[in-house]
């Protein structure tokens, strides 16, 4: 540290980085419109692709933990983020924890190179971990129940949404999905994609996701029979007849309660199943889907 | 100004793609009645070719549709993202057997040909985008 006794103004502040040559990756000189896939980027040097995967955390979510954006570390020096990227794979992940635990993780966003090398997302999971945990992720047998889709634990399936929870939910939300949506598309931008898919798990995510801009590739129509279906004189409204915990008669009336029905199997009565949805985000674009027209969470 | 709407891929949406298009040209004080037939006709023409062609085999999934009024023109687009098409290697309808009641596929695009001035067609990795032009 340099000892001084006054401060002025500099007449020509020195630059942050040297001047150097460009960065010499091909893939960046190419026509700037044909999108960069993850696999391209995960063939980088480490510390490239972590410069670049730097701008798909989002700095609301750093600075709500105090994480430095930039070492991805806090003021003890301990790491709060990590990457997953693999030279030779199409996936990466990016996982944020308060404690380096799986059960202080707050964020999870998993994404891919799809068959047509566009983008799916595949998981992303925004938790608060100050926030009563709720074990619906594994069964009575500690197997893992793939959010509900696999096994279920009712016990603590029941618990979850008496205390406001969806399905799928281990804990309370972090209200932040707009924030990790805009940081997404800024990233998918970047790299020059137009688009990105993702299928929702459950009614409640497929809800979320048309109120962050989402459209259907597959599925719009279901939830439009979903939509009519628990409507007064409906096939779905009448499995809510108090047989089970989840299929209580009001539960029609909100998105929540019908996720929990339709995650206790009423979509039979539709001989369907929650099943094949996708949606798709058009970069830049809200397709104002609404399919639950005026609901209540 | 641009109106955008997007609904299934089913056939009850034509109706409200058609009560769509009247209240936007309502609005914009499009009043010559055979514009607005022009681009109802078009547009039906296009979404029965989606939902019945695009999404088929498919649990469907959305359409999106766009008017956007710029002066002396309007540009329709027609998302979707389902099956992609080829227009241009679609063959003209016979006109003479479509009449004699022996309706063939490709009557739609001759209508929408007939009713718009220009049909421009792209798949990218954001969806299948139809466009058309209609001068006023």
């Amino acid at each position: 540290m340099r000892s001084f006794l006054n401060l002025q103004v500099k007449q020509k502040p020195g630059k942050i980085v040297p001047d150097a040559p460009s960065i010499s990756a091909d893939q960046l000189g190419n026509d700037p419109a044909v999108p960069i896939t993850l696999h391209q980027v995960n063939a980088l040097p480490h510390n490239a692709k972590l410069r670049i995967y730097r701008a798909l955390m989002p700095l609301e979510l750093l600075t709500r933990f105090k994480i430095d954006p930039i070492a991805w570390n806090a003021s003890g020096g301990e790491q709060h983020i990590w990457l997953q990227a693999d030279q030779g794979t199409h996936y990466t992940a990016l996982v944020g924890s308060v404690s380096m635990t799986a059960e202080g993780e707050f964020l999870r966003i998993e994404l891919s190179d799809n068959a047509i090398n566009g983008i799916d997302l595949h998981m992303l999971v925004l938790s608060d971990p100050a926030e009563e945990y709720f074990r619906t992720d594994f069964d009575e047998n500690d197997q893992p129940t793939h959010f509900g889709t696999a096994r279920r634990n009712l016990a603590e399936e029941l618990r979850a949404m008496q205390a406001g929870l969806a399905p799928g939910q281990t804990r309370r939300g972090l209200g932040a999905s707009t924030a990790v949506f805009q940081q997404l598309e800024s990233f998918l931008a970047a790299l020059g994609h137009r688009a990105y898919f993702l299928e929702p798990l459950t009614y409640v995510s497929a809800w979320v996701f048309e109120r962050r801009g989402f459209a259907y590739v597959r599925g719009h129509k279901l939830m439009d029979d979903i939509h009519r279906e628990f409507q007064p004189g409906g096939k779905l409204h009448r499995m809510l007849d108090g047989s089970s915990p989840f299929r209580q008669p009001d539960q029609w009336k909100s998105v929540r309660g019908r996720a929990w029905a339709i995650q206790d199997g009423v979509l039979d009565t539709l001989e369907t199943r929650w099943d094949g949805l996708r949606m798709v985000k058009q970069i830049g674009r809200h397709a104002r889907v609404e399919t639950f027209p005026l609901a209540q969470y | 100004m641009i109106y955008q709407t997007t609904r299934a891929a089913e056939l009850e949406s034509l109706s409200i793609f058609r009560d769509f298009i009247n209240n936007a040209c309502q609005q914009q004080g499009i009043r010559d009645p055979e514009v607005v037939y022009d681009l109802k006709l078009a547009v039906d023409e296009a979404c029965t070719n989606i939902i019945t062609h695009g999404y088929s085999g498919i649990n469907p999934g959305s359409i999106i549709l766009a008017l956007e009024f710029l002066p002396g023109t309007i540009l329709v687009g027609i998302t979707d993202f389902g099956h992609a098409f080829e227009p241009s290697q679609s063959p003209l309808p016979d006109l003479q057997a479509n009449l004699e009641g022996q309706r063939e596929g490709g009557f739609g695009l001759y209508f929408i040909y007939q009713t718009m001035d220009q049909v421009d067609y792209e798949t990218t990795e954001d969806g299948n985008c139809l466009t058309f032009t209609k001068y006023l």
